[in-house]
C-alpha cells in the first residue's frame, strides 16, 4: 500500500510540473489556434536561463530565477510573435501554417542553443534537489515536491487572471470567439501579442522549475513535444482545465507504468495515450466534438 | 436630421473574392431606425461588416459622425460609437450571461460603472436575470438574440447595426425581438437592421435602403418603400403589389 501511495505522490508531483509546461501551449493554442511545436525549446530556453543564473558568481537559486526566465522566455514570445506569426495571421492556413512555423523556430532554437551551450547534459544542483522529506517509509523529493507546488501555484494564479482580471476576460473571449470578441471592443492583435508573451513565459518558468528535476540538453525538446501534445490533446484543444487533468493522469499512469514495467517505458504512457485519444476521440475529454467535412 | 453615417460608394468583398458590394451607399441619419432590405446576396450583412470594421474597403469611404472610419479596427469603430450584432449573434457560449453582458462593456474602465450599466440591463430583460449564472450556450435561439441585443445597451453607442435579428427564431420571439428594436430607438440610440422579413422590418423602421447585386437601388422614407409598386413586386410578391 505504501508503495502505492508513493508512486501517487511522486506522478501528482511531476503532474504538477507536466501541467505548467503544456498550459502555455494550451493556452497560445486556445487564443489563436497556434499548434506551438516550439513549445519544448523554449521550456529548454528557460532551463538554460536558470542554469546560466545558477553558475559562478550569480549562483541564483531556480526558484529565485524562475521569474526571471519567465520575463525572458515572455520577452522572446513577443518578438517571435511579431516576427513570425503576426504577419500570417490573416492566411486562411494559419493553423496550418503555424505548424511548420513552429516547427522551423524549433529548429532555429535547437540549434542556437546547441551552439551557445553544446549538448550536453545540464541540470542545476540546488541543496535541496538532492534532499526528501520521508513520512514513514514514503519519501517525497524536495525538488520534485517544490516543482509540482510552484507549478500548480501558478497555474491557479493564471486561472485567477484568466477568471477575474479585465484582460483575463479578454482572453477568455478571444479564446472563444474571436470576431465577437473584436466587436466588444477587444483589441485581438494585443490580446493574442500578450497571451502568446504569457505562454512562452510560462515555457520559460516551467523550465527553471525543471532544471533540478530533470537533466536537460537542447535536443531534449524533440522528446518533450509528444509528451505535451498527448496532454493538450488528451485534455481538449486549448482547454486550460482539460491540460491540468490530464498531465496529473498521465503522470500518475507513468509514474506506475515506470514502476512495475522499468523507467523507460514510462514515456511510452504518453505516446500511447496520444495514439488512442486520436483514434478514439480526438476532441480530447473536454474539447467540443470535431465536425466532419 | 443631421447625417450619423455615411458610405460613400463601398467596393468590398472577402478575401481575394469578388467585390460583393458594388458601390453601395448608405445615409443614416441621428434617431432614424433604418431598415436595410434586398435579395439574398445583395451584399447586406457584408456592408453592415465593413462599417464595422470587419471586412476592408476596396474603394469608398465611410463616415461617422463626419470623421472617416474606414481602416480602423473593429474595437476603434465601437468606441466611436457604432455597435454590431451579427447574424451568429457573436455571444461566448462558455461565458455565462452575466459575463457576457460584462464584455458587452469590456471598453469601460469603471468597473463601478460597468456593474451598474449591467444591472440596468438585467433589470430591464427578467428573462436575462433569471439566466444570469447560465453559459449563454445554453440558452435557446430567441434568449440568445435578446442577450445579444441588450447587451449593446451596456455601451449605449450612438448606432447599432444588427444583422438579420429574426433570423431562425420562431414568430412570437420575432415579434418579441422587433419590440427590443423599438424599445431601442425609443431610447435614443439609432437602429439599423438587416431584415429577411420586409413588411415586418419596413414596419418597424423609418428609413429604408434597398440594396441589389452589391448597389443600392433606393434610399429613402419606409413608407415610400412600402408604397412603390416596384419594391412591392420585387420584393413583397404580386399579390402585396395587386392589394
Amino acid at each position: 500500500m505504501s508503495q502505492i501511495i508513493q508512486i501517487l505522490i511522486l506522478g501528482l508531483a511531476l503532474g504538477g510540473v507536466y501541467a505548467l509546461m503544456a498550459s502555455g501551449l494550451t493556452l497560445i493554442f486556445g487564443v489563436m489556434r497556434i499548434v506551438n511545436l516550439a513549445h519544448p525549446i523554449m521550456i529548454i530556453g528557460g532551463a538554460f536561463v536558470a542554469y546560466w543564473l545558477f553558475q559562478e558568481p550569480l549562483r541564483i537559486d531556480p526558484i529565485i530565477s524562475m521569474p526571471i526566465a519567465f520575463i525572458v522566455l515572455f520577452g522572446v514570445g513577443l518578438v517571435l510573435y511579431k516576427l513570425v506569426f503576426e504577419r500570417e495571421a490573416a492566411s486562411a492556413k494559419y493553423s496550418e501554417m503555424t505548424v511548420l512555423l513552429t516547427f522551423g523556430v524549433a529548429l532555429c532554437g535547437d540549434g542556437l542553443l546547441s551552439t551557445l551551450f553544446t549538448n550536453t547534459q545540464r541540470g542545476t544542483t540546488p541543496s535541496y534537489g538532492a534532499q526528501s522529506y520521508f513520512l514513514g517509509d514514503i519519501f517525497i523529493p524536495k525538488g520534485q515536491l517544490f516543482a509540482g507546488l510552484i507549478s500548480i501555484a501558478i497555474i491557479i494564479v493564471l486561472y485567477i487572471f484568466l477568471r477575474y482580471t479585465r484582460f483575463g476576460y479578454a482572453i477568455r473571449a478571444t479564446t472563444q470567439n474571436r470576431a465577437a470578441a473584436q466587436l466588444m471592443g477587444v483589441n485581438v492583435g494585443f490580446v493574442s501579442l500578450i497571451t502568446f508573451g504569457i505562454g512562452i513565459g510560462l515555457a520559460g518558468a516551467a523550465g527553471a522549475l525543471i532544471s533540478f528535476v530533470w537533466q536537460f540538453f537542447p535536443a531534449k525538446h524533440w522528446e518533450w513535444i509528444a509528451v505535451l501534445m498527448s496532454l493538450v490533446v488528451l485534455g481538449g484543444m486549448g482547454k486550460l482545465h482539460g491540460a491540468i487533468v490530464a498531465a496529473l493522469t498521465l503522470s500518475v499512469i507513468a509514474a506506475f507504468v515506470g514502476t512495475y514495467f522499468g523507467s523507460t517505458w514510462s514515456l511510452l504512457t504518453f505516446f500511447l495515450a496520444l495514439f488512442l485519444i486520436l483514434l478514439i476521440r480526438p476532441e480530447g475529454l473536454f474539447g467540443e466534438k470535431i465536425e466532419e467535412a | 436630421m443631421p447625417e450619423l453615417l455615411e458610405a460613400h460608394n463601398v467596393v468590398a468583398g472577402y478575401g481575394r473574392g469578388p467585390d460583393i458590394l458594388q458601390g453601395s451607399s448608405l445615409t443614416v441619419r441621428q434617431g432614424q431606425s433604418q431598415c436595410i432590405i434586398g435579395p439574398n446576396g445583395a451584399g447586406k450583412s457584408t456592408l453592415l461588416k465593413a462599417i464595422a470594421g470587419l471586412l476592408p474597403l476596396r474603394q469608398g469611404e465611410i463616415r461617422f459622425k463626419g470623421e472617416r472610419i474606414d481602416g480602423l479596427r473593429p474595437d476603434q469603430i465601437l468606441r466611436k460609437g457604432i455597435g454590431f450584432v451579427p447574424q451568429e449573434r457573436a455571444l461566448f457560449p462558455k461565458m455565462t450571461v452575466r459575463e457576457n453582458l460584462r464584455m458587452g462593456g469590456y471598453i469601460l474602465t469603471d468597473r463601478a460603472e460597468l456593474e451598474e450599466r449591467t444591472e440596468d440591463v438585467l433589470n430591464q430583460f427578467p428573462i436575462l436575470r433569471q439566466r444570469a449564472g447560465q453559459n449563454a450556450g445554453t440558452l435557446s435561439g430567441g434568449e440568445q438574440q435578446m442577450l445579444s441585443m441588450a447587451r449593446t445597451q451596456i455601451v449605449k453607442p450612438d448606432i447599432v447595426m444588427l444583422d438579420e435579428p429574426s433570423l431562425g427564431l420562431a414568430p412570437r420571439i420575432v415579434r418579441q425581438m422587433f419590440e427590443i428594436v423599438d424599445m431601442l430607438c425609443d431610447r435614443g440610440m439609432t437602429v439599423v437592421f438587416v431584415e429577411q422579413n420586409v413588411l415586418m422590418g419596413l414596419k418597424h423602421a423609418k428609413w429604408g435602403a434597398v440594396l441589389d447585386l452589391g448597389r443600392t437601388l433606393f434610399d429613402g422614407p419606409a413608407a415610400d418603400i412600402l408604397g412603390d409598386p416596384r419594391i412591392q413586386e420585387l420584393y413583397l410578391g404580386k399579390a402585396a403589389a395587386a392589394a
